[in-house]
């Protein structure tokens, strides 16, 4: 298996069936926001969130014992993509249902599992993802925050930053050093399961510049984590945390995530047609199409016990370039100003996609570390 | 076709391609390879278009010279039409530009016009193409045969590609056309985006030896970043070439049984050359960035990748072309579908029909 070499999706009978199952409950959901608003993406709706939960669509590749469906992650896959389709506020729990529910599933204590994972599956339990610092971004390794020893415990202290609703999350998943680094940088860094809870813990919105409140600073200070908080193996929290990573970079979000306006520039076309739009949407589909196979071949291989990090981080780099070039192709087809506040979806959308479009290539992973992994994966360096 | 066998077609290729035989031709004639397309009970050896796609891609990935795509579309047009065998067919198309007449008096055919950048036109025995009137037509024609002139033409790697000349030509056969006739430009697109996906693979591999080997500033060139970086989204390129290939393919097997009449209306096949002949321009200018002033000469191998991409990229339609077409599809459907329900329809790829 080399690195450009991405097998034919796996097709999942149940998974399509699941696909019209997912339509009809979405077609038939009653939206507590207006849909066609432009701040309808990414809405986070605990309602919903447990709506879907209830209707066994998150964890939906936890075993049965811990509340999932024992679905594959084919099937997960399918309603996601779908989900993401429809704009579905679903940020609530997507991070629990994308990384942190597998993490626990693999690394976790049992009783993390039993307590947790039942949650996670009902759309009751948020997580959020204590990674990157104010003097660490990508850069992960040089992280500070600090995890000393205590009697029946850990102290924790130290900032974490850009961490995605950490102020409305139930959980974090903490990454931090608990001993200095050895031979290499990544040995005495390990995980933590931490209660949002725990006294000592200061969240601090941060504004992003689309005037989205999403992302946080967060303050540790001498927040007391108990013995069981750990997850997996103390000081093995960078392999850890690398493995979550292939599940982070390959997903839908990473490609469908300003689908809306491509499906609004399609609904005008449709209606005004031109021979230049014709050829962008033409363009535009080839690259998305190419996309989701792409994205559907890694959650194959993950589901098959595959480890396509590379492949993850090659999938990344495709899908939020391609993200980032919407606003430009689409701009310069239909010609019309940017207004955030505009009644008009079009103007709306267009807005919207332009102020967010630069963190696709940021979050999760800048394209300049992924272009690294890549190089370094054909051998360079 | 179980994997064995494919194992064992992927290796004899690749052996007859190391060995760089003085005839390559007719050393892969020799393996049938041809003829792969056409079902075992006739002589062939009865893939599917996904295999044979890569097999093309191992051709692309050896920048082979040779009428290999062409003839196995020939080869397999023919049997499945169910015409006489013929030693050396290629492919043509009508262009609206230049159309060709196809009429019929008593019991005998005839056909008047040009035929407009045959691939290896000159050097094939037959020419096969779909008339679409006065109603839908396989024709072959003999290149020998009397009102047939040939002016010849190359493309950027000096593979012919020349126009041929139709005065009242009596073809070998006319037989009623197997499938839906505009659909066989679409199988063509597909092959072509095969054989950049194996060469663009190859451009990727030639950089990644050349910057690891490369020394200046007292270090291996692949040691920059600058350098890793490119050469990353010349990977990406690739990978995206490959998978979109690899939809097309499995989108003509998926159709052959399917009861959609056209390919036109198939997403994945209409994407695969857009999406691989951009990945063709970017991962090819790469390429050439990587090797800097030596990759610009005759002496070095990359320049026959990168001319057959450059090749293959506007044969059988360019970017645009497609993109258009693909653009007309999406555009077609109802008002109220949305582009979402158009890529991924309910059911896809689950149900399966007859044969065609």
């Amino acid at each position: 298996m080399n690195a450009l070499t991405f097998p034919s999706p796996r097709l999942s009978e149940t998974g399509e069936r699941l696909r019209a199952e997912v339509r009809e409950f979405l077609d038939g959901f009653e939206w507590p926001v207006d849909r066609d608003a432009a701040t309808a993406f990414g809405g986070y709706d605990p309602q919903f969130s447990e709506a879907l939960g209830a209707r066994g669509w998150i964890g939906m590749g936890f075993p049965m014992e811990y509340g999932g469906g024992g679905y594959g992650l084919v099937e997960r896959y399918v309603v996601l993509e779908e989900l993401l389709a429809a704009r579905a506020p679903i940020t609530a729990h997507s991070v629990a249902d994308r990384q942190s529910g597998f993490l626990l599933l693999r690394y976790g204590s049992e009783r993390q599992r039993q307590e947790i994972l039942p949650l996670i599956a009902a759309g009751k339990a948020y997580f959020c993802i204590g990674m990157s610092e104010p003097d660490s971004g990508s850069d992960l390794a040089s992280v500070r925050t600090r995890a000393n020893r205590v009697d029946g415990g850990w102290l924790v202290n130290g900032t974490k930053i850009w961490t995605t609703n950490a102020h409305r999350s139930h959980y974090m998943i903490l990454f931090c050093r608990t001993a200095p680094a050895g031979e290499t940088r990544h040995e005495g860094l390990s995980q933590f399961l931490v209660d949002m809870n725990t006294p000592g813990i200061v969240c601090r919105p941060i504004t992003d510049i689309a005037g989205g409140k999403h992302f946080n600073e967060v303050h540790f200070q001498d927040v007391f984590l108990p013995d069981d908080a750990i997850i997996g193996t103390e000081g093995d929290g960078w392999n850890q945390v690398t493995s979550e990573l292939a599940f982070e970079r390959s997903g839908p979000e990473r490609f469908l995530s300003h689908l809306r306006a491509l499906e609004e520039f399609v609904r005008i076309l449709k209606q005004y047609p031109s021979a230049e739009g014709t050829r962008v949407i033409g363009r535009m589909v080839s690259h998305l199409v190419t996309l989701r196979r792409m994205s559907r071949s890694v959650a194959s291989m993950i589901a098959d016990g595959k480890d396509p990090a590379l492949h993850a981080a090659l999938v990344k780099d495709l899908g939020t370039c391609f993200e980032q070039e919407i606003p430009d192709v689409l701009r310069l087809a239909l010609q019309t100003e940017p207004d955030p506040g505009a009644a008009d979806a079009y103007q709306a959308m267009l807005a919207h996609v332009i102020l967010n479009s630069p963190s696709a290539t940021i979050r999760g992973g800048t394209k300049e570390v992924l272009r690294s992994i890549v190089a370094r994966g054909l051998g360079l360096r | 076709m179980d994997d064995e066998t494919r194992e064992m077609l992927h290796q004899a290729l690749a052996e007859i391609f190391a060995d760089e035989p003085s005839d390559l031709w007719g050393s892969l004639q020799t393996t049938g390879v041809d003829k792969a397309l056409v079902p075992e009970t006739k002589g062939g050896i009865g893939v599917n278009w996904a295999i044979a796609c890569e097999l093309l891609e191992i051709a692309g990935n050896n920048a082979a010279a040779v009428p290999l795509a062409e003839t196995m579309i020939g080869h397999w047009l023919i049997d499945l039409a169910g015409a006489q065998e013929t030693d050396q067919p290629t492919i043509a198309f009508a262009s609206a530009d230049a159309p060709v007449h196809l009429s019929r008096s008593g019991d005998v055919w005839r056909v008047e016009g040009t035929l407009r950048r045959v691939p290896w036109g000159s050097t094939s025995t037959h020419v096969v193409f779909m008339s679409d009137s006065p109603s839908p037509q396989l024709v072959v024609v003999d290149r020998l045969a009397p009102g047939v002139s040939v002016t010849s033409g190359r493309n950027l790697a000096g593979d012919p590609r020349d126009d041929i000349r139709l005065e009242g030509v009596i073809p070998a056969e006319v037989v009623p056309a197997p499938f839906e006739p505009r659909s066989l430009l679409v199988i063509a697109a597909i092959a072509r985006s095969a054989l950049m996906a194996g060469a663009l693979e190859r451009t990727l591999t030639l950089s990644v030896e050349y910057a690891n080997m490369r020394v200046q500033f007292g270090r291996p060139i692949g040691k920059f970043q600058a350098i890793q970086q490119n050469v990353s989204v010349l990977a990406t390129q690739a990978a995206a070439a490959r998978a979109a290939t690899e939809a097309g393919s499995e989108a003509i097997d998926e159709w052959l049984v399917s009861d959609d009449e056209s390919l036109f209306h198939s997403v994945a096949a209409l994407s695969a050359k857009i999406r691989t002949g951009e990945a063709a321009g970017a991962g090819a200018a790469i390429a050439h960035q990587v090797f800097g002033a030596i990759g610009f000469t005759e002496e070095l191998n990359l320049q026959l990748f990168t001319k057959q991409l450059w090749s293959w990229r506007d044969e059988f339609g360019n970017e645009a072309f497609w993109a258009d077409e693909l653009g007309r599809q999406i555009l077609g459907e109802e008002l109220e579908t949305t582009l979402w329900r158009t890529l991924a329809p309910l059911g896809a790829g689950i149900t399966v029909g007859e044969s065609k």
